[in-house]
């Protein structure tokens, strides 16, 4: 699969205004991510990263910088932001956010039906993605606070591809995940980057997702630096 | 539509939260509607009594000014007064026995003034009718004297012609006498005399029906009335039967048999016929008026006080009395619906922001997670609106159904706490020891025909109109529009990024 530029970041920068003293989280970062591969982020807590990902998603407004997606700077006032977050990103938080009153299946149709895609087809695709994380027909109609870490997860990740997005951003995704299961997701989000074309982006604190990236960074202070592995 | 639905959804997916909202919204909303229907039948019913009481009044001669003669003549002694009275001329004659009279001049002066809506001028007076028997007063010849009868100012009037004496109640319009509006009295033959017949002075009567059988009289027939004043037995004047009554309600007093009105021997004639029976051209007992409003009451007093009332001579007596007994309650029961419905709807208020509140602050994450997967603001709060109405609907439809159900009883009960405060009052002001304090208007049976005191009580009938809808619908857009606040602010202010990285 031909490798293509999604993401170029120029000089991105966040600060949060407090009280006590303004926080710089990212500090003139830029870095580029391509389809088909997977770009990890490792630092420690506060370093920064989470931000990042936000500003990437366009959860976050930046305060200085480019973000280029596909050739449109999000960080424009210009910028579509809610198609770019419907059709062009997908999350996958450490806290898996799902819905827990709805069941895994309704989970991953929510993004479609937003996008008002006709009912028929938002079940056949999200049976088909939930079916590719591995959950079976009868637990996709549990409910989502009935189900464990794993189960969450890769509904989380079904939920981030609904719209087939060019880019997944995951926010620590096996953080709350023990190691074996943590594993199984980020093999998934592996096979999402090198048989779908995704652009991955991971943010982790742990070292070890560092061994499966194309690219890999550290952030330190909101800084970023390539990873020495 | 998508909102709808997924509004619709999150409601049946909540169901323990959103039923606690519903009960807690139900019973405020289900007092608030009770009292709103509680309120509208009490306006409604006071907007009732307005049109029908106290908007009437009557112009006569004050009971003060009648005490005043009455013990005027009691100073001078039986000598003095049967001294006057040889003396007196014709002329004079007519304005003494007219002291208790009203010129029919001012009954048709106050009648211009501008909140009247209708008026009539009534005189009633003892008349001998020759040949035709009063078969209640001719047993009563033996008790009484001539001297004590001629006392009465009835030219003839003897223990003979005791028995062919009767009351004779003349006015504009017979249809429109008291005892005819009111119901006492229906007519069964014939016809009413008209107003044309009271201006071309029409010779004509109408008699009770029972008077009529024992007399072998009807329709048709024609009568002999004694002129007062006409000398002997001379002057009479000769009347045709145009209409035959019955009597429909007793009207014999309970207190005494002397004072009262015999049930079938009462005649109705035009006003000017009966001034000229009783000897008193121009002069009539009282001027009976129906005005706009009971608001019009002191205005009209004013008016009166201005240009009639002579002093203390005549009065303008109005039944805003009735229309108070009646009103007050019903008033009072409307102020304090209204406190209800303001405290009710004020607490649902409460319930509906509190609510949504915690709801949405449930939520947070949800909305996050909404915003981060491309949901507009409109949409998410859409599905929030969406499921406000829906909690807001429930609520309304239960609570407009327990409102029918305990709105006409609960009135009721507030009508019957205001209502006993409010007949104590009336009731002491009744006893003012003025034995002429309760002369009884016109409008509720006749000055001599008062009927059987009726208790009167009042009712709250409450009607479900389609006012009580529209507000039910106003009070539902209110409450959700008050709920759905609560997501509008919320929802547009979320940043998601502050709520999903957090556990």
């Amino acid at each position: 699969m031909p490798v293509q530029e999604a993401l170029r970041i120029k000089e991105l920068s966040k600060v949060y205004r407090a009280k006590a003293g303004d926080v710089v989280a990212v500090d003139g970062v830029s870095f580029e991510a391509r389809k088909g591969e997977v770009t990890v982020i490792v630092g420690p807590s506060g370093s920064g990263k989470t931000t990042l990902l936000y500003l990437i998603g366009s959860l976050e407004s930046p305060d200085g910088g480019e973000i280029w997606a596909f050739g449109e700077d999000i960080a424009s006032p210009a910028a579509d932001l809610i198609r770019y977050r419907r059709e062009r990103v997908g999350f996958v938080f450490q806290f898996f956010n799902l819905i827990s009153a709805l069941t895994a299946l309704e989970n991953v149709m929510l993004p479609m039906d937003l996008q008002a895609v006709p009912g028929s087809r938002q079940r056949g695709r999200a049976e088909e993605l939930l079916s590719r994380m591995g959950i079976d027909a009868r637990l996709q109609r549990a409910k989502a606070n009935k189900m464990s870490g794993g189960e969450k997860q890769r509904v989380a990740i079904a939920r981030a591809m609904a719209n087939d997005p060019d880019i997944i951003l995951a926010d620590e995704p096996t953080g709350n995940l023990d190691t074996a299961t943590g594993r199984v997701v980020v093999d998934i989000l592996v096979k999402l980057a090198r048989e779908d074309g995704k652009c991955v982006i991971i943010v982790t604190h742990d070292e070890d997702i560092v061994k499966v990236a194309d690219r890999a960074f550290s952030m330190t202070d909101g800084k970023l630096a390539p990873h020495d592995r | 539509m998508r909102a709808i639905r997924r509004g619709f959804k999150s409601f049946r997916r909540h169901p323990l939260s959103n039923l606690t909202v519903v009960l807690l919204l139900f019973v405020c909303l289900a007092f608030s509607l009770s009292m709103l229907v509680v309120k509208l039948a009490a306006d409604d019913q006071v907007a009732s009594i307005k049109r029908s009481v106290g908007n009437y009044g009557e112009l006569r001669v004050s009971s003060d000014y009648i005490l005043e003669v009455f013990e005027e003549e009691l100073n001078k002694g039986a000598a003095q007064r049967n001294r006057e009275a040889r003396s007196r001329n014709e002329e004079e004659e007519i304005e003494y026995r007219a002291r208790f009279h009203l010129p029919e001049e001012l009954a048709d002066a106050f009648s211009r003034q501008d909140h009247i809506l209708t008026y009539d001028k009534v005189i009633n007076a003892g008349i001998i009718v020759r040949g035709v028997v009063n078969s209640e007063l001719a047993p009563l010849a033996q008790y009484a004297t001539d001297q004590e009868l001629a006392r009465r100012g009835i030219e003839g009037l003897n223990r003979q012609t005791l028995g062919n004496l009767f009351v004779f109640e003349g006015n504009t319009n017979g249809a429109s006498a008291s005892d005819f509006l009111n119901g006492n009295k229906e007519l069964i033959e014939g016809s009413f005399y008209t107003y044309v017949d009271y201006l071309e002075k029409n010779p004509v009567v109408l008699v009770e029906k029972n008077m009529a059988e024992e007399n072998e009289l009807s329709v048709g027939d024609r009568i002999e009335a004694v002129v007062v004043g006409g000398g002997r037995g001379e002057n009479t004047m000769e009347l045709e039967i145009i209409g035959i009554y019955e009597t429909q309600q007793a009207e014999r007093r309970r207190e005494s048999i002397l004072d009262y009105n015999p049930a079938g021997n009462k005649l109705f004639a035009p006003l000017p016929i009966v001034q000229e029976l009783s000897g008193m051209p121009g002069y009539v007992e009282l001027g009976s008026y129906y005005f706009d409003s009971v608001e019009s009451t002191e205005a009209l007093q004013e008016a009166f006080g201005r240009e009639i009332a002579q002093g203390n001579r005549y009065e303008f007596v109005t039944d805003d009395a009735d229309y108070r007994k009646i009103s007050e309650p019903l008033q009072k029961v409307g102020k304090t619906s209204t406190i209800g419905l303001a405290g009710a709807l004020g607490a649902c208020a409460l319930i509906i922001i509190l609510a949504m509140a915690i709801i949405i602050w449930g939520r947070t994450r949800e909305l996050g997670v909404l915003k981060a997967i491309g949901a507009t603001d409109r949409q998410v709060v859409g599905q929030y609106a969406v499921e406000v109405i829906c909690i807001c609907l429930v609520s309304v439809v239960l609570a407009t159904g327990a409102a029918v159900l305990i709105s006409e009883g609960l009135g009721n009960w507030l009508l019957s706490e205001s209502t006993e405060k409010n007949v104590e009052v009336v009731e002491k002001k009744a006893y003012t020891g003025d034995y002429l304090s309760d002369r009884k208007l016109y409008k509720e049976g006749g000055l001599y025909t008062p009927v059987m005191k009726k208790e009167e009580t009042v009712n709250l009938n409450v009607i479900y109109q389609g006012d009580l809808l529209v507000y039910g619908i106003l009070i539902l857009v209110g409450i959700s529009l008050l709920g759905m606040a609560v997501p509008v602010i919320w929802i547009t202010r979320l940043r998601p990024a502050r709520v999903l990285s957090i556990e």
